[in-house]
């Protein structure tokens, strides 16, 4: 198609998206709204928001095919992104009846929303990114289960634990540097994040140590290893993972104990961490410079920083266009800063209806993890959903200048394998618990009747 | 089996105490939330135009060969052509095709508006309005329909057209008149009443129709970026805050022996001479120093720095139409009694912008309301559709009426028989301050600063002025040497019918 009918055709078509977006958002603010204030999980719903998701991603795609010349490709992908997407969501829905459908519609937006964005920056990656959406769905699959089926998971920590060090130490000595930090490890053609899965061990390694009381004392070991692993990546200089690790650390370790005094003597080391570091280490400084001032050198150090914020700038509300804004300039516009890329063409609209759907995710996982019949299930949503909201806020308010930059990938949304295995893992988690919820409350009467039973033995 | 999960459940967390530091999570994850979304909504609001106008956004990059949009022109106040868009046939000596290429013209007197209209150059960015209204000239504004009509039925798009306040007029005479006077500084004049800004010189100045011959030095625009000591032009502001803050001040008899001594640092009056007895609006109007550093040490740093905050220092001003550096006014409750007497007569550590003492001028002769400067007449798109039109905006109220007008007065004083006398003018009444900043030190005697600041008339203000003149000679003052050029800029003001 001609530039300019291609340009006339998607500045207008940017209102479509932003409605779409923020239809998505409502319904999702609507339905958590409820699910918030009623007790019982009723079997809700998702009206038309699938279809609409499908819509959205279809024009989308259609659109991007029609630049410049027609795009059969584009086409097909789009229909490709359409069909896993729908695929994945019926399946689970499927085979497990209790999933958290509006949950799974979130994250699927967030995922399109990345899919179509790579789609315009790097056609190549972002069928990559739909190949790694698929791999996760697996992965979710495979968490699900493992929550749901595998009671005696805290038997495994000491295994797990080893596991997450082992994959520290060998970064350290065999990782390769990439954007500044050490934190990659090659396997076969594949360049791997091993912090990035370490997340999921520490979940699973904290839930299961925090939900007996114990003695401190008897906790060392698994505050040694807390601090084993953000030591190593410290090490490795990736500080977004460090800062992850320690918020997952503290909020799970004050919902399960309530002590206060660990939680502000950690607190107070992470501080007195974060200004030794800050003396020690020139990119630590490098980094807060950058988010103090961007402008004050806007040729090296805020580079990064500036472009983001010209980038979101110059797109206004409502965006550029699809493809009609040059992200490009943004450095890292496909993984840490697609939130810039996307503000830029699909409009800061859009950003806060993103910013909105991860504070969503996060409201739903710690509402799935009230409703938890055990302190275990509990942990384990709430691990869960702490470190995907914090990874999310940590990456947009870098973007943003709200915070100092950390190099952390946002979830569902930035091109990267491990990133996305990780989130849908983190995901199964909660849908994992969400499930043995329901179930417990469609066996709820006849578990009750049980109860009656258990009485009489025990006067017997 | 049995006892094994009773003793599971007695060591379990108790589930009550997690479901209650859970909704404490939510909270806190909710609050970090809408935080986000908080800050993200005020940095776009308040902050988006100038990141968008940064010269390092590559989108509204001039283009020379392929440009997607042609930038709109750039006109004073009364239509005369200050900067445009011209296209030509250029022979590719590589290729040997004939190419058209873009490019922004000027001008011919383009020297005298540099500053104010600054640059927009594929090779050396942009600056000035040129980058500060890029939004406009590049038609960001447009509206859906008019980006649809000019896509679909224009050859090529074309940017809207920006009209300034500055009159070039006006303008191109200043600037003669600074190239005459020689020295570096800067001139600013403008509407006290709606904040337009008539005139904004600085010099030295450069010519933007040829970029590859200009040094750095003469690149700075003096008026808003240029951060100077205020010298006794910020005897003011003192001022101000003592009719607020000192009772009976109107008749309050001073005694001035020609030096005060403070801690050990002794404050001289101009040439150590004593001025005797003397009330506010006569030291005023002398500029006795050892008068307004007593006054500022009984004011106290607190009093001080309130008036001076209202005035706009330590403010970061987010001007839709300009881009400033911050005064500054660094004193806190650490501040020494010595400091507090060189604060007052407005040495220390102040700085400010020659722009932003037009406007602390502007202020008193406005009532003593501050209004935003501006410098966007008005925006026009195709076939002289006007899209947006200069607005007067009230920036804050810093004095009352009353107040306003005893420094009004007390500024006519300074011109008709204190230190601004050469300002004095036949034609129209000028009120005003005088100021010289020691700057120099012994080796450099030749490195002081004359200020002048004003409005005029003085019974009902139409203009008013700030002139800065570095590197003044010894013996050389603001009244020397700054009066004068206001007075020649105000007369050619008036005579044009401002």
């Amino acid at each position: 198609m001609p530039a300019k009918e291609y340009e006339i055709l998607a500045l207008t078509m940017r209102y479509w998206f932003v409605l779409l977006i923020l239809y998505i958002f409502v319904r999702g603010l609507f339905s958590t709204v409820r699910c918030l204030s009623s007790v019982g999980a009723a079997e809700e719903s998702t009206g038309n928001v699938p279809f609409v998701l499908v819509l959205f991603s279809l024009t989308a795609f259609v659109l991007l095919s029609l630049r410049g010349q027609v795009n059969v490709l584009t086409l097909l992908m789009g229909i490709l992104v359409c069909s896993t997407f729908l695929f994945q969501y019926l399946l689970l829905y499927y085979l497990f009846g209790g999933i958290d459908r509006y949950l799974m519609l979130m994250v699927d937006t967030l995922c399109i929303v990345g899919f179509i964005m790579l789609q315009r920056l790097q056609p190549a990656l972002a069928f990559r990114q739909v190949e790694w959406f698929g791999l996760g769905s697996i992965f979710l699959l495979f968490t699900i289960l493992y929550v749901k089926l595998f009671k005696h998971w805290d038997k495994l920590n000491y295994p797990l634990m080893i596991i997450g060090l082992g994959v520290l130490i060998l970064t350290l000595a065999v990782g390769k540097e990439m954007g500044g930090a050490k934190n990659w490890i090659q396997i076969w053609k594949y360049n791997v994040q091993p912090s990035e899965f370490v997340k999921i061990i520490l979940v699973f390694v904290l839930s299961a140590d925090l939900k007996t009381s114990k003695s401190r004392l008897r906790r060392l070991p698994v505050l040694v290893f807390t601090a084993l692993v953000i030591l190593l990546v410290v090490l490795q200089k990736d500080l977004g993972a460090a800062f992850l690790y320690f918020c997952l650390f503290v909020f799970l370790y004050y919902i399960a104990t309530s002590d206060w005094l660990i939680a502000a003597g950690a607190s107070f080391l992470a501080f007195l961490g974060a200004v030794i570091s800050y003396h020690l280490f020139g990119h630590v400084r490098t980094r807060i410079a950058a988010w103090h001032n961007p402008w004050a050198d806007v040729e090296n150090r805020g580079y990064q920083i500036a472009q983001s914020l010209i980038a979101i700038a110059s797109g206004g509300w409502i965006g550029l266009g699809l493809g009609l804004g040059s992200p490009h300039v943004i450095p890292a516009s496909k993984t840490d800063f697609i939130f810039a890329a996307i503000c830029e063409e699909m409009g800061i609209l859009t950003g806060i209806s993103i910013i909105g759907l991860y504070m969503l995710i996060m409201v739903r996982g710690v509402a799935i993890a009230l409703k938890a019949q055990k302190p275990g299930d509990m942990l384990l949503a709430m691990g869960a959903t702490v470190s995907l909201a914090i990874q999310s806020f940590t990456i947009i308010g870098g973007v943003i200048k709200m915070i100092p930059l950390t190099g952390v990938t946002m979830p569902f949304v930035s091109y990267g394998g491990s990133s996305m295995l990780v989130s849908f893992g983190l995901l199964g988690i909660i849908q994992g618990v969400a499930i043995k919820n329901n179930k417990k409350k469609q066996d709820g009467d006849v578990q009750q009747y049980h109860e009656g039973d258990e009485e009489r033995d025990e006067q017997g | 089996m049995y006892n094994s999960t009773m003793k599971e459940m007695k060591n379990a967390m108790s589930k009550g105490k997690i479901k209650r530091n859970t909704i404490g999570v939510l909270l806190v994850l909710t609050a970090l939330y809408l935080s986000l979304i908080a800050y993200f909504c005020y940095a776009v609001l308040f902050y988006g135009s100038r990141w968008f106008a940064d010269s390092y956004n590559t989108r509204v990059k001039m283009d020379e060969k392929n440009p997607r949009i042609i930038p709109g022109s750039i006109m004073d106040r009364n239509g005369v052509m200050l900067a445009e868009t011209k296209s030509e046939l250029v022979k590719d000596s590589t290729t040997g095709k004939e190419e058209q290429y873009y490019f922004r013209v000027y001008h011919d007197k383009a020297t005298s508006v540099a500053h104010v209209v600054g640059f927009n150059h594929s090779k050396y960015g942009r600056m000035g309005v040129e980058a500060f209204y890029i939004y406009y000239l590049m038609g960001y504004n447009n509206s859906l329909i008019e980006k649809i009509y000019q896509k679909a039925f224009l050859p090529q798009e074309r940017g809207n057209d920006v009209v300034l306040t500055v009159d070039f007029r006006l303008q191109d005479y200043v600037s003669q008149l600074m190239r005459k006077q020689g020295k570096k500084g800067s001139v600013v004049l403008l509407n006290p009443k709606t904040g337009e800004i008539l005139t904004m010189v600085s010099y030295p100045t450069f010519n933007p129709n040829d970029m590859d011959k200009v040094d750095d030095d003469s690149l700075v625009n003096r008026a808003t970026q240029g951060l100077y000591p205020p010298g006794s032009v910020f005897k003011l502001v003192t001022a101000a805050a003592a009719l607020e803050n000192v009772e009976d001040i109107g008749e309050r008899k001073f005694n001035c022996a020609g030096a005060v001594e403070f801690d050990g640092t002794k404050i001289q009056c101009y040439k150590g001479e004593a001025h005797g007895e003397l009330d506010l609006a006569q030291a005023m109007a002398v500029s006795c120093n050892t008068t307004f550093a007593s006054l500022g040490t009984e004011i106290g740093w607190k009093n001080l720095l309130i008036m001076g905050k209202k005035f706009g220092f330590n403010e970061d001003f987010l001007f839709s139409d300009i881009r400033m550096k911050m005064s500054s006014l660094p004193i806190t409750y650490k501040t020494r009694k010595q400091e507090m007497a060189w604060t007052a007569v407005g040495q220390g550590k102040v700085l400010v912008t020659p722009l932003h003492m037009a406007m602390i001028a502007a202020t008193i002769a406005n009532d003593g309301v501050m209004m935003e400067p501006k410098l966007l007449y008005s925006v026009v798109g195709r076939n002289d559709n006007i899209q947006k039109q200069l607005k007067p905006n009230v920036y804050r109220k810093v004095l009352d009426k009353e107040n306003a007008e005893t420094l009004k007065n007390m500024m006519a004083k300074v011109v008709l028989e204190g230190t601004g006398k050469q300002a004095q003018s036949k034609g129209v009444t000028i009120a005003g301050k005088t100021g010289t900043a020691e700057e120099g030190s012994k080796d450099q005697p030749n490195k002081n600063l004359a200020w002048f600041v004003g409005f005029a008339p003085s019974d009902d203000p139409t203009l008013a002025i700030a002139v800065l003149l570095e590197d003044v000679g010894q013996g050389e003052t603001g009244g020397t040497q700054a009066a004068p050029l206001a007075k020649k800029v105000i007369e050619k003001a008036v005579e044009l019918g401002y």
